[in-house]
């Protein structure tokens, strides 16, 4: 199919006759190739999920970074080319700081999504002659969750495309087929933080290829009281361990 | 005297020796070259040159009235009496500028070019330039020009209709400060014309109590009090006048070479101490 | 060296050129004030604008509505003062468009009012900016400035021609400085309590009235606008136009 695309598919900024810009549509399956990233928003917080992929056994997982803080009441999950991160993630840093140095206020999370997404089209050249800043665009799609005093816990998609919706919840990378069929299915909006949490693993562990463990997911929380967290491995250990209670509770009672 | 425009009001040579010219070039070596001058900073006007004086402006019952003399002052000398100093913009503006002439005559070349771009918008009978707009203009000019250390060193007023046909009279001047009042007047006519305009409109809203007769009758005593006292004005002067006529349409009446008449120098054989050594 | 007359300065050396600079302020004069209350806040100013000993205008007001319920003016340099506000207007609507029509917060303006001063730290805005609203919880906010954007928020303020006759007075009337109970010797202070807005206005009149007494730069109109929860309202009371 690709040899139809040929002609199209090198400039980053050519549409194709039919209206399509083939290179931004190959960063999309850049992210399909990444590693799971789960993000669920209750009323009561954002929780992020996210598969670590440990290759080997001689590998530090803790090196392993796919969710970090943007600023307190802001963190974020990534899936896909996750080097490309770095940037949108120093972008979204200042904007954050750039903001509550000029208005003694946190920034809202859709302004500070909107400010990321702004950069993802710096692969061509602005209309206001703002330079070229990459030769491709991201392969690298954030699942961006926060909370502010306007609209409480928020999750937004962030693509490389430089589009952005929100969601209740939202499932990316090599798993988020299966992984979003069954958040359409679990997702209510009386869901509390707790069983968000549980969720995202129960979710993370059908899609993955390892056994779930501490070490290969990793969890995250954003709240109006503790603002962005990063869970340790002996609260993500605890929570699977109740998954795994619930599991086997369930499985005594089919059988 | 020496009457070379570039020695004119030194003193003479023969007399006093020739004038020290390191006194306003200090810093600059004696040794400089005309290579070397052309590396000399940029200058911005730092003065005014050729200066018109005063320029008087009102608001009446149904319009507004400005004036201002055709001289153009070199210092103290009368050097031209043929300036004209009111400007028409658009269908329904004045502009009348005090302050350095050719710096004005820049702001007519603003203000043409102003014209022209907002004329097509006018000939397919949309909005046109108001008096607001161009004042509005104006002062970002000026502002944005003191701001550069660079000022246009004039005083500014602009006259004509609001779009609900209420008088508009609003002030701008070389660093930007502007001001709306039914009596307005740059130079020397704030300490003598305005008192004469007050006293006939004593609050700003009062104006509409004035008719055209009353107004001009004033604004021709001012500018013979100007002529009187202000030794750089003249008795030659142009006057606007911007009024609505019965059906509500816009009369522009500009009168040139209006002269000031009734004058009276009685008072002057009555003045001792100056210039006469009769006493 | 030719000289030209024979003087002390004859043989002076001049290492710098004679400078006549032009110089890019003017002291516009007028005064401002602002109060804070309970649930209200107030900003008022005299509608005088002069040059020198002239007065240019009679009503030329400087107290503004600039939107989000809040209303600020810019005293001093009259040019630097429009500036000032027609840019916080414009940034105001930027804000919105960035931030999805949400609303700015008192606290929030004056952060932003201190960088556009700042910004002119080597050409300063030549004028004393004060803003005045509701803060998050509805009660009143003051917050005052210093030309290069210094600022802090208060319970009140003067600030132009007359504020060094008028802070006193407030300084005594509003925070009750060196006012004591009877009969406790001096010991006790008079407790702090938030004045109603009848007793503001009260206060506004007669610092108005008196500074236009004794200030040759203020006169002949008072402006007050008024916020509260319902909104901006404005009041006028004629000043002496002497």
């Amino acid at each position: 199919m690709f040899l139809t695309r040929s002609e199209y598919d090198r400039g980053v900024s050519t549409f194709s006759p039919e209206g399509r810009l083939f290179q931004v549509e190959y960063s999309l399956e850049a992210i399909k190739l990444g590693s799971t990233a789960i993000g669920i928003s209750t009323s009561q917080g954002v929780i992020l999920g996210v598969e670590k992929r440990v290759t080997s056994s001689l590998l530090e997982a803790s090196s392993i970074e796919k969710i970090i803080e943007i600023d307190h009441h802001i963190g974020c999950a990534m899936s896909g080319l996750t080097a490309d991160a770095r940037s949108m993630i120093d972008h979204a840093r200042v904007s954050s700081l750039t903001h509550n140095l000029y208005y003694d206020e946190d920034i809202r999370v859709e302004s500070l999504t909107q400010s990321v997404c702004d950069l993802a089209l710096r692969f061509g050249e602005g209309a206001e002659g703002e330079k070229r800043l990459m030769s491709r665009p991201f392969g690298v799609a954030l699942l961006i969750a926060g909370v502010d005093k306007h609209k409480g816990p928020q999750l937004y998609h962030a693509e490389p495309s430089g589009t952005f919706y929100r969601y209740d919840a939202k499932a990316i990378g090599s798993g988020s087929e299966g992984a979003q069929a069954e958040l359409n299915n679990e997702y209510h909006k009386s869901l509390t933080l707790e069983e968000a949490e549980l969720l995202a693993l129960k979710i993370l562990k059908q899609v993955m290829e390892e056994k779930l463990d501490c070490k290969n997911a990793q969890l995250a929380s954003v709240t109006a009281e503790g603002g962005f967290q990063i869970y340790s491995e002996e609260k993500t250990d605890a929570i699977i361990k109740t998954l795994n209670e619930q599991a086997t509770d369930e499985d005594t009672v089919i059988s | 005297m020496n009457h070379d425009p570039f020695q004119w009001g030194r003193p003479s040579n023969e007399t006093y020796g020739a004038y020290n010219h390191q006194i306003a070039n200090a810093g600059v070596p004696d040794n400089t070259t005309h290579a070397s001058l052309d590396a000399f900073p940029k200058m911005h006007t730092q003065q005014p040159i050729i200066t018109g004086t005063s320029v008087i402006a009102s608001k009446f019952n149904n319009g507004i009235i400005m004036a201002a003399d055709n001289v153009g002052s070199y210092g103290s000398l009368l050097r031209f009496s043929n300036i004209e100093r009111l400007i028409k913009v658009g269908s329904e503006t004045v502009v009348g500028l005090s302050g350095d002439v050719s710096d004005m005559q820049q702001i007519e070349r603003i203000l043409d070019e102003l014209e022209t771009s907002e004329e097509v918008y006018d000939n397919d009978g949309g909005d046109y330039l108001r008096a607001a707009n161009v004042h509005e203009y104006l002062s970002r000019v000026m502002y944005n020009r003191r701001s550069k250390m660079n000022p246009l060193w004039n005083s500014i007023i602009v006259g004509g209709f609001y779009r609900d046909r209420t008088p508009f009279l609003k002030y701008v001047d070389l660093v930007g400060v502007t001001y709306s009042s039914s009596t307005i007047a740059t130079g020397f006519g704030s300490h003598l014309a305005i008192p004469l305009l007050r006293n006939l409109i004593p609050e700003d809203k009062d104006y509409v109590k004035v008719d055209e007769q009353q107004i001009t009758k004033v604004v021709e005593d001012s500018m013979r009090v100007l002529f009187y006292r202000d030794a750089r004005s003249g008795d030659k002067y142009s006057q606007v006048i911007i009024k609505l006529d019965e059906e509500g349409k816009v009369v522009f009446e500009f009168t040139k070479e209006v002269k000031v008449e009734n004058q009276s120098w009685r008072f002057a054989k009555d003045i001792r101490g100056y210039g006469s050594s009769q006493q | 060296m030719q000289t030209t007359v024979a003087s002390e300065y004859s043989n002076e050396i001049h290492s710098v050129p004679i400078e006549h600079r032009f110089n890019p302020y003017s002291d516009n004069g007028g005064t401002v004030l602002g109060i804070a209350g309970e649930d209200f806040a107030v900003l008022a100013g005299d509608t005088r604008q002069v040059e020198g000993y002239s007065i240019q205008s009679r009503y030329e007001p400087k107290i503004f509505d600039v939107g989000d319920n809040i209303v600020m003016t810019a005293n001093g340099f009259a040019a630097d003062g429009v500036a000032l506000i027609d840019k916080f207007r414009q940034q105001l609507k930027w804000y919105k468009f960035d931030n999805f029509g949400g609303k700015l917060e008192i606290k929030s303006a004056a952060r932003y009012i201190q960088h556009l001063l700042y910004g002119k730290r080597f050409f300063p805005y030549y004028v004393s900016t004060l803003i005045a609203g509701l803060d998050e919880e509805g009660k009143g906010a003051v917050y005052s400035y210093d030309p290069v954007g210094s600022y802090e928020r208060e319970q009140c303020r003067a600030g132009g021609a007359a504020a060094s006759l008028i802070m006193p007075f407030l300084d005594n009337q509003v925070n009750f400085k060196n006012q004591f109970i009877p009969g406790t010797d001096g010991k006790e202070k008079k407790p702090l309590k938030y004045l109603t807005l009848e007793e503001v206005i009260e206060l506004v009149r007669d610092a108005f009235s008196s500074a236009t007494e004794r200030h040759i730069y203020v006169g002949d109109g008072l402006e007050i606008k008024i916020v509260t929860k319902d909104g901006v309202r404005t009041e006028y009371y004629p000043l002496k136009r002497d």
